[in-house]
């Protein structure tokens, strides 16, 4: 796949963050009905349809360079974004060889690994970096090596310690998160973690996927598919800063709703990690204007009939309350109640 | 997004005694005196010679001065230790429960936010949730983590505050154990000056 | 979703490089991987499944990962000779030689290391040191202080003891039955300071001792850790009916039902293969026995009930289940 990296867009500012058709197509859409409510929707993540987002474990698309341009920006300004506790250092270990196996497996034309006992040599060539490196020695890395990889991945990534019949956040890089923060829910327990989510718990949802996760094993990694919305292409959408894109959430009008409305579907990969015994969760994120979406016309149908019909507590939980209306009504010119098919393709 | 009915937030009981302990650690703060005397009471009764295995932390409270500590050392038990700040007592207790052997029990009763600062030295020892027992009494007020300037905020009563980096904050049940701490976020972000009217509402 | 009949769990195939007799019942075996290069990461306490194809059936035994975790070039595990065994160890003394080829599931760690604990303490007895040894190269590079204890039947039984006694003696006791010297397990689980975790790893009446002294003494359940083995939920083989499609089959003992309507071509749903997403779920017509389910999806009732089942982790103890497919 030739894929032209982008590297003048942006998720802040101007946000002139685009996909282009290759990107609109392999979208996730994360509705396979018209109907949308919590479930375990945990599946094994071993690959799936050339050229989509799961082909690979770990994605790397044309937003590529300026998501990992972003996250660098946001650990400027922040960098207690990426955390890990002390006895976290195995598990950031074994992050980091996920990464490097991955992606080097995987986009062998980008990314190279040459690995010689612990001696290995790491080459990112979208992001010119060269490294040699020692295996297990922090200090022959310029960061931690949680920070180290999670800096060329995309999407955001938590580190979890298993005890006591539990997980537990203990570590990560959360550059991009949908409203949540990991530095207050460091070392919270998975129930904890979750206490925000509405209706969740009355349901057993975190009971069930909690009991799924602990036992989770070596080389058979799952994923699930949740989602919200965004207004303009703003990955950091974090309660930190919450005071700079909550104001967005009011400047959304049936003239701009189009571009600047973003369906935002995160793809989450959970691995069970060899030296720590841990599990790393990966966030990652795509995004799609309602204008895009209204290119596709079984999603315009599919997301109207979605949103018009979301139970209220999701729709607060979400952040939806303001800008739902102005969405479902624009939405609503696409809907001539024709049905849809089962299953998330555009056809 | 959910401002209360959040189950990050701490639960607590009324104590009671763990007879399958072996050493008993007691650590309270002001009204906290109470269920701790009730506590040894029953500890007496049920099997009087683990007050000899007894050891007890107290901290008067500066608002509300009593000398509570009478009954504690009228109980005859292995040790008292009174304080008159919440500081001096989390060194001598750390100090402690480095000498500490498996089998210890620990009873805490008192404000949540005094009782925060307990729980943070319980988890520095690795404590498991079934060796600790806490009971909440005295005030409910809050102590706040302001989420956007990472300021605390103590003694919250309202339902909003304003933090030192003068943002209004709307006082959520998310607790964090590690900074013993619920979250304050902007309450009028999307519509500046759009607040709820400031009520008491944890007294 | 559902998918062909394809088993997700890969097993990697490896080769018997060495085989030593460490006493006269524990053999030692060193596996290297056929395809070459590493073997998988793991952490110590980890167990592999070894896969063994017999003339008569498969045998899938677990056995504790010893080797370092940080030498991933073989594997070694010790087999202890169970008499009368018509089983795997009599399978891997017996029929394995150098140079056989074998196949090993993924490591799975149901025993690991606490990494909060402020002490360890390790209790081992005979085969049961097997963890330990793997976990001791972890140990030794931290910084947080352990003891091991470690008990056999006499020298000549203790596998191991010269390696351990030499390589750090301040860490390590020995006790041998025949000199008898036994571990205070009384007396040294009331001695240990705040945040030790114990481990125990042995015969069943030591783990049962060590069990019941540590409750007596004040520790909690969370401290105290035994080896367990990740049991998949298999039981006696029994025939399934498949009403619609009029299909008949068998589920194998080591086979789970959805794998075996898998295997007779039919393409039933599943998701997530873990019993708790609801997505198999299966309405029983008839069966002659019980359901055994060992899901986390139905309700009691549901259960209770005897009309629907989730293949994908649940059996039946009978002869017919007649199943809604």
């Amino acid at each position: 796949m030739n894929v032209a990296f982008k590297q003048d867009q942006a998720y802040r500012g101007a946000y002139t963050f685009r996909n282009s058709p290759t990107a609109i197509r392999r979208f996730p859409m994360p509705f396979p009905e018209d109907r949308y409510m919590y479930s375990v929707n945990i599946e094994p993540h071993t690959g799936g349809p050339k050229g989509s987002v799961i082909e690979f474990p770990i994605d790397c698309d044309e937003h590529y360079v300026e998501e990992c341009r972003e996250r660098a920006i946001v650990i400027e300004n922040d960098p207690l974004r990426i955390q890990a506790l002390p006895h976290m250092m195995s598990a950031q270990w074994d992050t980091l060889e996920l990464g490097m196996l991955s992606l080097s497996q995987s986009y062998p034309d980008r990314f190279t690994l040459t690995r010689n006992a612990r001696n290995w040599h790491w080459i990112n060539r979208p992001l010119g970096l060269d490294q040699k490196f020692v295996f297990g020695d922090p200090k022959s890395l310029p960061y931690e090596p949680l920070e180290y990889i999670t800096r060329q991945l995309q999407g955001d990534w938590v580190i979890m310690d298993q005890r006591d019949n539990d997980l537990w956040v203990e570590g990560g890089m959360v550059t991009g998160p949908a409203d949540w923060s990991m530095d207050f829910d460091m070392g919270m327990s998975f129930k904890e973690w979750h206490g925000p989510v509405p209706l969740g718990h009355e349901m057993g949802v975190f009971d069930r996927a909690l009991k799924f996760l602990l036992n989770l094993r070596l080389n058979e990694p799952v994923r699930r598919y949740n989602w919200t919305m965004t207004v303009n292409a703003n990955l950091d959408s974090s309660p930190h800063n919450y005071p700079d894109w909550g104001p967005d959430r009011t400047t959304v009008t049936m003239e701009n709703v189009a571009k600047k409305l973003h369906l935002r579907t995160e793809l989450q990969g959970l691995w069970r990690l060899p030296r720590s015994n841990g599990i790393v969760f990966m966030v990652r994120t795509y995004m799609l204007s309602l204008g895009d979406i209204a290119t596709v016309p079984k999603w315009a149908r599919r997301v109207h009939r979605v949103l018009r019909d979301l139970h209220p507590a999701l729709v607060d939980y979400k952040g939806l309350t303001r800008h739902r209306p102005v969405a479902v009504k624009w939405l609503s010119q696409f809907d001539d109640g024709s049905p849809t098919t089962p299953g998330i393709a555009p056809e | 997004m959910l401002i209360t009915g959040i189950r990050s937030k701490p639960v607590y009981a009324p104590l009671q005694p763990d007879l399958g302990g072996r050493y008993h650690v007691m650590v309270g703060h002001g009204v906290g005196a109470a269920p701790l005397a009730r506590l040894l009471g029953e500890l007496k009764s049920a099997a009087p010679a683990t007050l000899e295995n007894t050891r007890i932390w107290y901290v008067n409270d500066p608002a509300a001065p009593q000398s509570n500590a009478d009954v504690f050392h009228a109980a005859n038990v292995a040790e008292v230790r009174v304080f008159d700040a919440i500081d001096p007592l989390l060194a001598d207790l750390t100090a402690a429960m480095d000498q500490a052997l498996m089998g210890t029990r620990l009873y805490v009763a008192g404000p949540e936010s005094f009782m925060g600062l307990i729980m943070r030295i319980a988890h520095q020892f690795n404590l498991a949730s079934d060796e600790v027992r806490a009971e909440e009494c005295g005030t409910m007020a809050r102590r706040v983590h302001c989420i956007h300037c990472r300021a605390t905020i103590e003694g919250v009563r309202t339902n909003i505050v304003e933090c030192g980096c003068r943002r209004w904050l709307v006082v959520r049940d998310h607790y964090s154990r590690r900074l013993a701490a619920y979250m304050g976020v902007m309450v009028d972000a999307e519509a500046p000056g759009e607040r709820p009217d400031i009520k008491e509402v944890f007294l | 979703m559902s998918a062909g009949a394809a088993d997700h769990a890969d097993t990697i195939p490896v080769r018997v490089v060495a085989i030593d007799e460490v006493t006269p019942q524990i053999r030692r075996f060193t596996l290297e991987p056929v395809a070459g290069g590493e073997l998988p990461a793991f952490s110590g306490g980890s167990h592999i499944i070894v896969v063994m194809r017999g003339a008569q059936r498969v045998y899938r035994n677990p056995y504790s990962l010893m080797s370092s975790p940080h030498d991933l070039g073989n594997y070694q595990i010790s087999v202890l000779r169970v008499d009368p065994s018509r089983g795997g160890s009599a399978f891997m003394h017996e029929q394995v030689r150098v140079g056989s080829q074998i196949e090993i599931a993924h490591p799975v760690n149901l025993f690991s290391l606490a990494k909060l604990a402020r002490k360890h303490l390790l209790l081992a007895g005979g085969i049961g040191i097997t963890p330990f040894m793997a976990q001791l190269h972890d140990l030794r590079a931290g910084n947080v202080p352990y003891e091991l204890h470690y008990a056999t039947r006499s020298p000549t039984h203790g596998a191991y003891c010269e390696l351990l006694s030499s390589a750090e003696p301040e860490c390590v006791r020995l006790y041998h039955d025949s000199h008898k010297h036994f571990i205070d397990i009384e007396g040294l689980l009331g001695q240990q300071p705040l945040g030790t975790h114990v481990y125990v790893c042995g015969p069943s009446g030591m783990i049962a001792r060590v069990l019941d002294t540590a409750h007596a003494l004040g520790w909690p359940d969370s401290h105290v850790h035994y080896e367990k083995f990740a049991a998949p939920p298999t039981g006696d083989a029994f025939d399934a009916t498949l009403l619609r499609s009029g299909i008949e089959l068998r589920v194998q003992p080591d086979q789970s039902l959805l794998e075996a309507i898998e295997a007779a071509g039919v393409d039933a749903p599943y998701l997530c293969r873990g019993g708790v997403c609801g997505f198999c779920r299966t309405e029983v017509v008839a069966v002659d026995g019980e359901l055994v389910h060992n899901d986390h999806f139905l309700s009691n009732e549901e259960k209770a009930s005897g009309k629907v089942i989730m293949p994908c982790v649940s059996r039946a103890r009978c002869t017919k289940l007649v199943l809604d497919l």
